[in-house]
């Protein structure tokens, strides 16, 4: 039974300067089998510790607070390490921001990946080199063969960031996470890499989580988006409908604040004041409401929920009346 | 050249000796500045961009061609004579937190030129600190930070703040909003366009994101591997690019606005390396540049129609 | 509190125990006349070779000398060495790294090669061909000791300056019109001043394990002034009699090296995770 992840009331603390606080609260979503969906936020907003919470790399004094990951109908989230090592790099691989820091630079790259398959499969070490050349074709790596027995400082940032991904494959995943695994690539090499991946989760049937800060890699390479903020999401829904109508305020606010080259050069930019709040400086009510245009007394007492407007969940009290809607979509 | 012109660069060229033999990092770049104006350098990495600004900044000398700064060729200054000039061109860079001491306060931060240039009194400077601060959106409350208890647009403020305090005439602003968030690095163009307005100050713009290069510049130069390949204004190099490299980056930038997904092949392949034989660099990743011999072998000359110029023998000829 | 603040406040309880304790026993040596309970230099106080008791806490030596008072003497001799040795390494030292990392090219090649061949030469070697043609006393343990630091807080003190160098600030500084050597001075040396102090603390205790060596082997400061080494010396011949001669003074050097050390382990450790903190 293939139903993808799905993600429960997930919560991950970080130590502050008043004690431990809750970086990612309570956030909950699901990644459908073949779909791909994009977790977008800001800095702070917990996106990158949501990654590393799902492939368990946390470590101490950042720790997950509570929350249940499902894998295809079974709970993984209560698996010991040891059970949980098979699934981390084999049902779910991940592709980090830094190439030259996943890979062992004293390591010829066709060895890692060799490592990597035998970790997560039973065949013997033949085989695995003759999938390791497989995998590197499949990665769009010329000369598979010349290149197995290269060392990493022998490639650039875009081909490397392909061995990276190759090992992510090594371990037949299901569900592929993406963190910034093309921001820093030069942009002519992240559309390609953007594109691989986009062809390697259609010919593998791969679910997609990608966790970026840039909405454009989010508009043209996902199915569905989650936007964070401050450890919440605050809208989560399919990708069309949110960038053709978003709905919360931080979402409107983020698609109008960015610069391509599509906007209007002659004016200022429409952008929000003041910047994220920090774990410790976290208050009850809303955490955009200190930024938003729309607030009003209710949003700082009352937390907003997600709600389901116009199918798609939005966390904001004032959502109805900001977007003129009549609070039966 | 006029009394107008900020910065002008002739034929300058930068060669590194490195382990695997020479790099030519910078290659016959020539690019003009006026007063008042925004050159964006645009390009990916290894494009020379960054040898730019370090050459302009007279951080290191050229290897061969002149750099002007307001009339006054820099090249074979000496350090003294530079240091003067250096009053009236500054530079704000990448990373916000590493390019503030970490051990200092924000006022001493800010402080820091007036006390090279031995400027004003004690109390002057500490006026001049606060019409900074507020110039650029920060407080005096600011005044005693550091860094570390500042944001990365807030850190970027300050920044900004110590290389205007001298009040130049030319700021190098290196990838200066690369690193910020979506939301600060519109308020910090915000601000810097505002600046630029109230105090006629010229900018050369380094950066790799076209969108910005388009909303805070009036002339944009391509680079590519230490040439520029386009230049020209910003509408004539985003509605009428001529050099196959402007095209492929401006279709390369993923717009934020969905389309549908088709499942056509896309193109995955890696890009191939340039071959230094090529006359022109790009050859090894132009549609065109695989098929014509000539780009093989011709020796490129800059055309040009008017302030638009091109490097390439097949140029583009489409509204785009 | 989470583990990692928990150790970071076990981190600076010991820095702050060990600071205290070396403080305490360096006060003890410096106020010697004052703390030890006899002249040393008095004979036949007590019987020679009297085990340690109340009156004498360590005993006394073949003289009747207390050896308590001896070694608080002496422990003032072999501290004052250390530390002023300590000193040299570092003047000398950063004088030399910042040398090679400011004018670099052959320079930098020379100062950095001539570096290395010193710390190739076996310390306790080295020192004895020095000790030996200068002459064996206070001054010229310090001198010898504190060259003989010196290469590897070059070292240091040049890698550090390499790093300042090459950041951001740095060019900014420049930029904004400031002089190299104004920088260096003004924004680089606050940077690594931590570092250095730890390579003083560091320094230091491999002072005191020289001079003890040197002592031992007769070619530290010379009778009548005593060191720690020189008690250890005169304290093995008479092993099998008196043990705790030899036990005492032989304690007191490991404490005070280990000290050091765990002053030293100790500001390291604080100092990185005020970098990551931070």
């Amino acid at each position: 039974m293939n139903t993808g992840l799905q993600v429960r009331n997930l919560s991950v603390s970080v130590p502050t300067t008043s004690g431990q606080r809750l970086a990612v609260d309570n956030i909950s979503f699901d990644l459908p089998k073949g779909k791909s969906i994009a977790l977008v936020g800001e800095s702070g907003s917990g996106k990158s510790l949501t990654a590393y919470a799902l492939m368990r790399l946390l470590r101490a004094p950042v720790q997950i607070e509570g929350g249940e990951v499902v894998l295809n109908g079974e709970l993984i989230s209560n698996l010991t390490p040891q059970e949980f090592r098979k699934i981390r790099g084999g049902k779910i691989g991940m592709v980090y921001q830094d190439p030259m820091s996943a890979l062992n630079p004293l390591m010829k790259i066709g060895k890692q990946i060799v490592e990597s398959i035998l970790a997560h499969s039973d065949i013997e070490k033949n085989a695995a080199k003759k999938r390791a050349i497989q995998l590197l074709q499949e990665v769009g790596i010329p000369a598979a063969e010349d290149s197995f027995n290269a060392y990493p400082f022998e490639f650039s940032g875009g081909m490397l960031q392909r061995v990276v991904i190759a090992m992510a494959l090594s371990g037949n995943p299901e569900i592929l996470i993406a963190d910034e695994a093309t921001t820093a690539l030069d942009v002519t090499t992240q559309s390609r890499v953007l594109n691989l991946i986009s062809q390697l989760a259609y010919d593998r049937g791969l679910s997609v989580l990608l966790i970026t800060h840039d909405l454009g890699v989010a508009a043209q390479f996902a199915d569905e988006l989650v936007v964070m903020y401050a450890g919440k999401i605050v809208e989560y829904g399919e990708i069309r409908g949110i960038f053709s109508k978003p709905l919360h305020p931080y979402t409107q606010a983020l698609l109008e604040s960015r610069c391509d080259y599509t906007i209007d050069f002659t004016k200022p930019i429409n952008t929000i004041l003041g910047q994220p709040p920090k774990p410790e400086n976290r208050t009850s009510g809303c955490a955009f409401a200190p930024r938003c245009k729309f607030k009003e007394d209710i949003c700082e007492s009352n937390d907003p929920r997600l709600e389901s407007v116009l199918h798609r969940s939005v966390a904001c009290l004032r959502v109805n009346e900001i977007n003129a809607l009549s609070g039966r979509e | 050249m006029s009394a107008q012109t900020a910065i002008q660069t002739t034929d300058l060229t930068k060669t590194y000796s490195g382990a695997r033999g020479e790099v030519i990092a910078l290659n016959k770049a020539s690019f003009t500045v006026e007063q008042g104006k925004t050159l964006a350098l645009v390009g990916e990495s290894g494009s020379g961009k960054t040898t730019v600004a370090r050459l302009v900044l007279g951080l290191v000398p050229p290897t061969d061609g002149e750099v002007s700064i307001l009339g006054q060729e820099i090249s074979k200054l000496k350090e003294r004579e530079m240091r003067s000039l250096r009053r009236d061109i500054q530079v704000v860079q990448q990373n916000p937190y590493s390019q503030l001491n970490r051990r200092h306060t924000v006022k001493r931060i800010v402080e820091t030129p007036l006390k090279a240039f031995k400027e004003g009194k004690p109390a002057e400077r500490n006026d001049r600190i606060v019409e900074m601060l507020e110039a650029v959106g920060l407080d005096a409350a600011y005044l005693r930070r550091r860094p570390h208890e500042l944001s990365g647009g807030q850190c970027q403020r300050v920044a900004i703040a110590r290389a205007l305090v001298l009040n130049p005439k030319i700021l190098i602003l290196d990838e200066a909003v690369s690193a910020l968030d979506v939301s600060v690095r519109a308020q910090v163009l915000n601000l810097l366009k505002s600046l630029q307005r109230e105090r006629n100050l010229t900018y050369l713009f380094i950066t790799h994101d076209l969108g910005v290069a388009r909303y805070i510049a009036d002339d944009i130069a391509v680079m590519f591997r230490g040439k520029i390949v386009e230049k020209g204004s910003r509408e004539e190099v985003f509605e009428i690019p001529k050099h196959h490299y402007t095209k492929n980056l401006i279709s390369s930038v993923p717009l934020a606005e969905p389309q549908e997904k088709s499942t056509k092949p896309k193109t995955i392949a890696n890009l191939p390396n340039p071959n230094p034989s090529d006359a022109c660099a790009y050859r090894s990743r132009c549609e065109r540049g695989q098929v014509e011999t000539e780009c093989v072998s011709k020796v490129l000359v800059p055309n040009s129609n008017k302030s638009h110029q091109w490097l390439c023998h097949f140029p583009l000829n489409e509204r785009i | 509190m989470t583990t990692s603040t928990k150790k970071k406040g076990n981190v600076r309880v010991l820095t702050r125990i060990s600071s205290i304790a070396l403080f305490f026993i360096l006060f003890a040596f410096i106020f010697a006349k004052f703390v030890s309970p006899y002249d040393p230099t008095e004979l036949a106080v007590a019987p020679p070779f009297s085990s340690p008791s109340w009156a004498h806490f360590f005993g006394t030596d073949e003289l009747g000398r207390d050896s308590f008072s001896r070694s608080l003497y002496g422990g003032r001799i072999t501290v004052l060495i250390s530390i002023l040795a300590a000193t040299v390494a570092l003047f000398l030292g950063t004088i030399w790294g910042f040398a090679a990392g400011i004018f670099k090219g052959w320079l930098d090649e020379v100062l950095m090669r001539t570096a290395d061949a010193m710390m190739a030469i076996p310390a306790l070697l080295f020192a004895l061909v020095c000790i030996s043609g200068l002459g064996a006393s206070f001054v010229s343990l310090t001198l010898v000791a504190g060259i003989l630091l010196s290469p590897s807080t070059a070292r240091m003190a040049r890698s550090a300056l390499l790093v300042e160098i090459s950041t951001d600030y740095f060019t900014a500084g420049i930029a904004s019109g400031l002089s190299r050597w104004k920088l260096i001075w003004n924004e680089v040396m606050p940077n690594v001043a931590s570092q250095l102090l730890v390579q003083f603390s560091i320094n230091a205790a491999s002072a005191v394990m020289l001079e003890a060596a040197l002592s031992f082997i007769g070619l530290g400061v010379q009778p009548p002034s005593a060191s720690l080494g020189t008690l250890i010396l005169q304290g093995y011949a008479k092993i099998y009699n008196s043990y705790w001669y030899v036990l005492f003074p032989s304690l007191l050097v490991v404490l005070i090296i280990l000290l050091f050390n765990a002053i030293a382990e100790n500001m390291r450790i604080s100092m990185e995770s005020d970098k990551s903190s931070s």
